[in-house]
């Protein structure tokens, strides 16, 4: 008995010290963005780098937000990540559902060939949507860039639907149709309840897709809807690398989706282990 | 009773139908904002005549906002910026240009860009006259020519320059143990056998530790500019590739050059370890750090020189070194070009004489750079631009050339030129073997 208590503690060290190891190593790039940006200019550059500055100062803050066009593309990021995952979300859950309702071949390869589409590189289609959307008159819009975000996410919101909505039994939506709901009302009213946790997993993996996505941004916007990432890549120049405001705005822009990753924790850990248990 | 429940509905209906509404509306604003986008201004189009789109990188912006708003107060014409990234700004161009139709109707290029885009932008022939090109550096104009049409209008050029520290160099002891030594005064070096003597002077153990802390200079592996500005000092007739397409990289000048820029680093061991990793950023960190004597960079860095450096105030600046060629930099000129596709080609037009005409102003920007020699010489002399004399016998210099004109420059670059470079910094690397390696990879990448 003692020897089974005694392994169960060895164990349980073993598994706290490689968690701790695992969020160091995960962690630790971001802190150590969060650092550089309250250090001296002459302390973002030294060689060799130094974890924690020597002065605490706010100036790469004031530099990098007074910087314009800064709070337009914030506005901009936030309109096209949060239109671009409706985007995704309304495509995605009719579509997922379905394929596992239905099942049909069709089903299949369509589910197949999303995921190949989630393989093309995204230059490739870089080119076509320039044309595309300057005929369409939409160039450098949210709207066309968050319709080029809803490329990169859909296949994978696809298959992530796919599988949350796998783990729910046929039965369910059986007895809502018994009970008088349409085949669109059983997934309303009953599916999409019980998977709120899997949409809201689907929405954050959109929603991060575009908020740091930064290839279509540099191609599609110029001037009203450039994102973000573009101005914080502005920061690295021909003529030197503004390390401290560069990483003073990456540690704001960095503000919305840790906050929204907190709020959706619950959501996120239900929706990611939904799928777990399926027999 | 049916009619009047219609029309009052119950309190979960009304909550559902204010629900719909503020959906439907929050729907409409994101649609609206999407629509426009909060940047304001807009991209110019073709009937908007009154406007100029830009694109420009990040860094350059600067240089050109002055003349932007001259412009703008003198024609009423309204100009825009789209900054970019350097490396976005490449693929930008790349695929508008692609594409047939461009949201921009003038374009910031760098100079190595300027043969991969010469099609697709107007020529500037009647723009280039003898009076113009006698006041643009050799160089620039070559550059500006990519086979009978002059692509772009040079709007700024740098070039590397020789930066060193003043309290070391004008330091009497300093002097006096030099003089000991060598034989002859300390002063910046202008030879590659003195800049040699200096950097191996001063690569010591500054505090007694056992630690060499102080470097005679750095050794940049990550970049390829500043070993092209020594293939030029060797006396090269070509750099890397003859105007026939012909690889020379192998030949003796170009070994001449590479055992000289990698011998530093090698054998006299008078620059900091880790040179095969050093870029740009890198060496300026070293020597704004103390760390090293003395350091061949981009001239617009001698006003830039952090307030809480060490050597803040310290900075002298004098023309590039020169070896069996001659004094040799590799101009870095920024071009305004004119795409072919946009509609307002006169606008633009007027926009490039401007620029030209006002070149100066971006003297006045926080990059301090222009084009015309008139311009720099305007400002040599004034405090604050002590460096302008250096740059400008740099970019006058007879052995100063352009980089080849060629659309494949940045994959000889990226592929061949940097590895090759890497590698020499190699202890014991065989420099005649890799130059001739680096021939088979460019030969390949050309033909």
């Amino acid at each position: 008995m003692n020897g089974l208590v005694v392994r169960g503690k060895t164990a349980r060290t073993v598994l706290w010290v490689l968690l701790a190891v695992v969020t160091v190593l995960y962690g630790f790039p971001f802190v150590y963005l969060l650092l550089t940006s309250f250090k001296t200019p002459l302390e973002t550059i030294a060689v060799p780098a130094t974890v924690f500055g020597s002065e605490f100062t706010l100036e790469n803050y004031a530099t990098a937000l007074g910087r314009e066009g800064v709070i337009a593309s914030f506005i901009n990021s936030t309109v096209t990540a949060v239109l671009s995952t409706a985007i995704s979300l309304v495509l995605a859950v009719p579509a997922a559902y379905a394929i596992t309702r239905y099942r049909t071949p069709s089903g299949q390869v369509f589910i197949l060939v999303a995921l190949v589409c989630r393989m093309v590189p995204a230059i490739v289609v870089g080119v076509p949507l320039v044309s595309l959307f300057r005929d369409l008159g939409i160039a450098d819009t949210s709207l066309a860039l968050a319709i080029a975000h809803a490329t990169l996410s859909l296949p994978l919101s696809i298959w992530l639907m796919t599988s949350f909505f796998d783990a729910v039994p046929d039965e369910l939506d059986e007895a809502a149709k018994i009970d008088g709901c349409s085949r669109l009302g059983a997934l309303r009213r009953v599916v999409l309840p019980v998977v709120s946790g899997g949409v809201a997993v689907t929405a954050i993996f959109a929603f991060l897709a575009s908020w740091n996505e930064f290839l279509f941004s540099l191609l599609l916007t110029s001037v009203r809807a450039q994102t973000t990432p573009i101005v914080i890549a502005n920061f690295q120049t021909q003529f030197g690398l503004d390390w401290g405001s560069m990483t003073a705005l990456a540690a704001v822009y960095s503000i919305p989706v840790v906050l929204l990753t907190l709020v959706l924790q619950r959501h996120i850990v239900a929706g990611l282990t939904l799928g777990a248990v399926k027999g | 009773m049916q009619h009047l429940a219609s029309r009052r509905p119950s309190g979960a209906a009304a909550r559902s139908t204010t629900k719909t509404f503020l959906s439907a509306a929050a729907v409409l604003s994101a649609l609206t904002l999407a629509g426009c986008g909060a940047g304001g201004g807009g991209t110019a189009s073709a009937d908007d005549a009154e406007s100029l789109t830009v694109l420009v990188e990040a860094g350059g912006k600067a240089e050109l906002t002055g003349v932007a708003e001259k412009f703008t107060e003198e024609t009423g014409t309204d100009v825009t910026f789209v900054e970019l990234p350097y490396e976005g700004l490449y693929n930008r161009l790349n695929t508008e240009f692609s594409s047939g139709s461009t949201s921009f109707d003038v374009a910031a290029l760098d100079a190595i860009w300027l043969s991969t885009f010469a099609d697709a932008v107007t020529p500037l022939n009647d723009m280039f006259t003898d009076e113009v090109t006698s006041d643009l550096f050799p160089a620039l104009v070559e550059e500006a020519q990519v086979g009978e049409d002059f692509v772009g209008m040079p709007v700024w050029t740098n070039s590397e320059i020789l930066f060193y520290r003043t309290d070391l160099f004008e330091d009497p002891a300093e002097k006096a143990a030099f003089k000991d030594e060598y034989g002859y005064d300390l002063d910046p070096p202008t030879t590659w056998e003195q800049y040699q003597d200096v950097a191996q002077f001063f690569t010591r153990d500054t505090d007694g530790d056992g630690q060499t802390d102080l470097y005679g200079t750095d050794v940049k592996g990550a970049v390829e500019t500043e070993w092209l500005a020594t293939v030029s000092q060797s006396g090269a007739e070509n750099m890397v590739l003859s105007p026939e397409g012909d690889v020379t990289v192998n030949d003796a000048d170009h070994l001449a050059a590479l055992d000289f820029y990698v011998g530093l680093n090698n054998d006299l061991k008078v620059s900091p370890p880790g040179a095969a990793q050093i870029d740009w950023a890198g060496a300026q960190n070293l020597f704004y750090q103390g760390e090293t004597a003395m350091m061949r960079f981009w001239a617009h860095a001698y006003p830039q020189t952090p307030e809480d450096s060490p050597v803040a105030g310290k900075i002298g600046a004098a023309p590039m070194i020169g070896g069996p060629g001659g004094v040799a930099g590799v101009p870095g000129p920024w071009y305004l070009s004119i795409p072919k596709t946009t509609e307002k080609q006169e606008t633009a037009n007027e926009f490039l004489q401007f620029a030209y005409d006002n070149n100066a102003m971006g003297i006045d920007s926080s990059l301090g750079l222009a084009a015309r020699v008139s311009a720099f010489e305007e400002y040599e002399g004034k405090p604050g631009y002590e460096h302008f004399d250096a740059l400008v016998e740099t970019l006058s210099a007879e052995g100063t050339k352009p980089r080849p004109a060629t659309e494949n420059w940045q994959e000889i670059v990226d592929s061949a030129l940097i590895p090759m470079l890497q590698k020499a910094l190699e202890p014991g690397a065989d420099n005649q073997q890799l130059l001739d390696d680096a021939k088979e990879q460019i030969e390949a990448i050309v033909q």
